[in-house]
């Protein structure tokens, strides 16, 4: 498969702000990634795990050249970020949504918010509009095509933000806990549309604290105080319920259910991460 | 006493081309000591209800009486008032401004007259409470992680010791490790010193295990009350306005039409586990 993100021990730190007085040389510096190397395939479905602070935003930041590597190379479709000539090449590749919607929307009107990435890539008109059709669809906003995003909820915002991303066509989406604002039924919609777009080739990178988000992924991440800890498949990564805990993170309430009646004894295979696997298992006990 | 609201309404962009009427003459009653979860889709009134709490927005019509006082009858009791509701914010960068995370914590309790002691005191004990470490104290509040943000806008409500504590979405952008903690010392600080929470949440599995009441909201009114129990067995109801029951109670429910007998109303991990060992042949 052809590797389209590719982290080479990059190692980033944010500069100490200084405008305290007593800060000394003891001030530890900021490192925010500590060697990480990663590498995700093209139509690839990778979800990012770990504590606040370890380091995944700042990894997302790099996957699109928003900030730069102290050491080490990213490389996104084999080009170094570091090629300034090609900057806007690999922003045209990965689109970002951000945690917080508010700091992504910037026109008056959604439709022209949506407008706006595609108008800068000079995109025709006509396909422009088809586009923004499109992309409000998928994430159920078009009835609020005509408003003013500023009077949007969060989560209203959230999709809106998806949607401008999804009309500048990226062929890697990163998503920094695109999800966090969204009711249960936004949130599902927001992963179908992400799955959907996935089948399509869209490799998709998706950073959440929810766990049943990233049992849905090929492949789960997870980070820890700068560095990568684990890689692995979520039936793999789901079983290791001490080690996540360890470092701040949880397992899907089903994963949690099976530990336990294991614990207490019941015979269950290991592995189960969803409800249905747990379902199908419990069934399976009660037939032998 | 107790937290009252009457005929509330509120409308954005009043007489202009966008008008939304974003409450729809609500009315209810929150006791003191409760724990109560607010739930509704995005965009379903949530936000702007609790924002009238601490009169942070006026009624456009209707009243809002905590502890027998309208709140918005005199301008003089604003502070007090302030200081006796405090809200967290849905987004925390709104609630940030100061120059470290230390100033920022400690700007309320200063500016409610307590001495430097206390101040310094509170501000610690906060902190440590949200899982803020010592390092992070004088670090500028913007230089921080999202999570991290979160957990100091936390810590500036708590520092002010509340005796109503509301929260909008506090545990978005928090790891499962920070909301537990957050979530369970903000348990602890109800059962304790019998404060009032209400909790805005978009995580079903959050309001199961902690609320003992629930509000509904949808479309700017109230359309259900009840326990945890009546509410998240209504899997219809709440996912036609944008809301779910738990992943438990969806993983009982299958179980339940494959022929396990099981006992109604489970919701949360622990009980399901247990019923699940009393539900199975062995
Ligand atoms: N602008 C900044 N200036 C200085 N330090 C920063 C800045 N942004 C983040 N940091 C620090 O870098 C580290 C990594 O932050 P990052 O935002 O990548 O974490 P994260 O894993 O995305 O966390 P969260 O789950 O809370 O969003 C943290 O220790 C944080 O305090
Ligand atoms: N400043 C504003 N101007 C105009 N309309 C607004 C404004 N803020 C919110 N609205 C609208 O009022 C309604 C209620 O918004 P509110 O923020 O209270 O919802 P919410 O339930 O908190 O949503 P979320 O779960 O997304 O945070 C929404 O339809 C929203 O679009
Ligand atoms: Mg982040
Ligand atoms: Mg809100």
């Amino acid at each position: 498969m052809e590797i389209v993100v590719k982290t080479d021990e990059i190692v980033f730190e944010y500069a100490v702000q200084s405008d305290t007085e007593d800060k000394t040389d003891e001030t530890p510096p900021n490192v925010a990634l500590d060697g990480v190397s990663i590498s995700i395939s093209k139509g690839e479905f990778v979800a990012v795990l770990g504590h606040n602070g370890s380091g995944k935003s700042t990894l997302a930041k790099h996957i699109n050249g928003l900030l730069l590597p102290k050491e080490g190379t990213v490389w996104v479709k084999g080009i170094s970020t570091t090629e300034e000539e090609k900057t806007w090449e690999i922003r045209q590749s990965v689109g970002m949504v951000f945690q917080n919607p508010d700091n992504q929307i910037i026109a008056t009107i959604v439709e022209e918010d949506v407008a706006f990435g595609p108008e800068n890539l000079g995109i025709p008109p006509a396909e422009i509009r088809q586009r923004v059709d499109e992309a409000l669809e998928a994430v159920g906003m078009t009835a609020f095509a005509g408003n003013p995003p500023h009077h949007l909820s969060g989560g209203q915002k959230q999709r809106v933000a998806i949607a401008g991303i999804l009309a500048m066509r990226p062929d890697i989406i990163v998503m920094d806990e695109s999800t966090a604002m969204l009711d249960p039924i936004g949130r599902r919609e927001v992963m179908a549309v992400a799955r959907r777009l996935n089948a399509e080739g869209i490799t998709i990178i998706l950073i959440t604290h929810y766990m049943d988000e990233a049992a849905q992924a090929d492949r789960i991440i997870v980070m820890n105080d700068g560095k990568v800890v684990m890689e692995g498949i979520p039936n793999e990564i789901f079983t290791k319920i001490d080690e996540l805990k360890e470092i701040g993170l949880d397992v899907p309430q089903a994963a949690e259910i099976a530990h336990k009646l294991r614990l207490g004894g019941v015979d269950l295979p290991r592995g189960i991460v969803t409800g249905d696997q747990l379902v199908e298992a419990l069934v399976n006990v009660n037939r032998n | 006493m107790s937290i009252e609201i009457k005929n509330l309404c509120h409308y954005y962009g009043k007489g202009s081309a966008f008008e939304k009427k974003a409450l729809d003459e609500i009315n209810l009653t929150i006791e003191k000591g409760d724990f109560v979860g607010l739930i509704g889709h995005t965009g379903s009134g949530k936000s702007t209800l609790v924002q009238h709490l601490n009169a942070l927005i006026k009624p456009q019509s209707g009243n809002i009486i905590i502890d027998g006082e309208d709140i918005n009858a005199d301008k003089s009791r604003l502070k007090a008032i302030r200081t006796k509701v405090g809200l967290v914010f849905q987004y925390p960068e709104h609630q940030l401004f100061d120059m470290t995370v230390y100033k920022d914590v400690a700007f309320g309790p200063k500016n409610a007259g307590l001495s430097n002691e206390e101040v310094d005191e509170r501000v610690k004990s906060s902190l440590e409470m949200v899982g803020i470490a010592p390092e992070l104290h004088e670090k500028s509040p913007f230089e921080l992680s999202g999570g991290q943000k979160r957990r100091v806008a936390i810590a500036g409500v708590l520092a002010m010791r509340p005796e109503i504590l509301v929260l909008d979405e506090p545990a978005a952008g928090l790891d499962p490790r920070g909301r537990d903690e957050i979530l369970g010392q903000v348990k602890r600080m109800h059962e304790t010193l019998g404060i009032t929470v209400i909790l805005v949440s978009h995580s079903m599995e959050d309001i199961a295990r902690l609320v003992n009441r629930i509000l509904v909201i949808n479309g700017g009114k109230i359309v259900l009350t009840g326990t945890p129990a009546e509410i998240f067995s209504k899997f219809d109801e709440l996912e036609a306005i944008g809301l779910s029951s738990t992943q438990t109670a969806y993983i009982m429910r299958d179980l339940q039409s494959k022929g396990f007998t099981l006992p109604p109303n489970i919701f949360t991990v622990d009980e399901a586990v247990t019923a699940i060992s009393k539900g199975i042949c062995r």
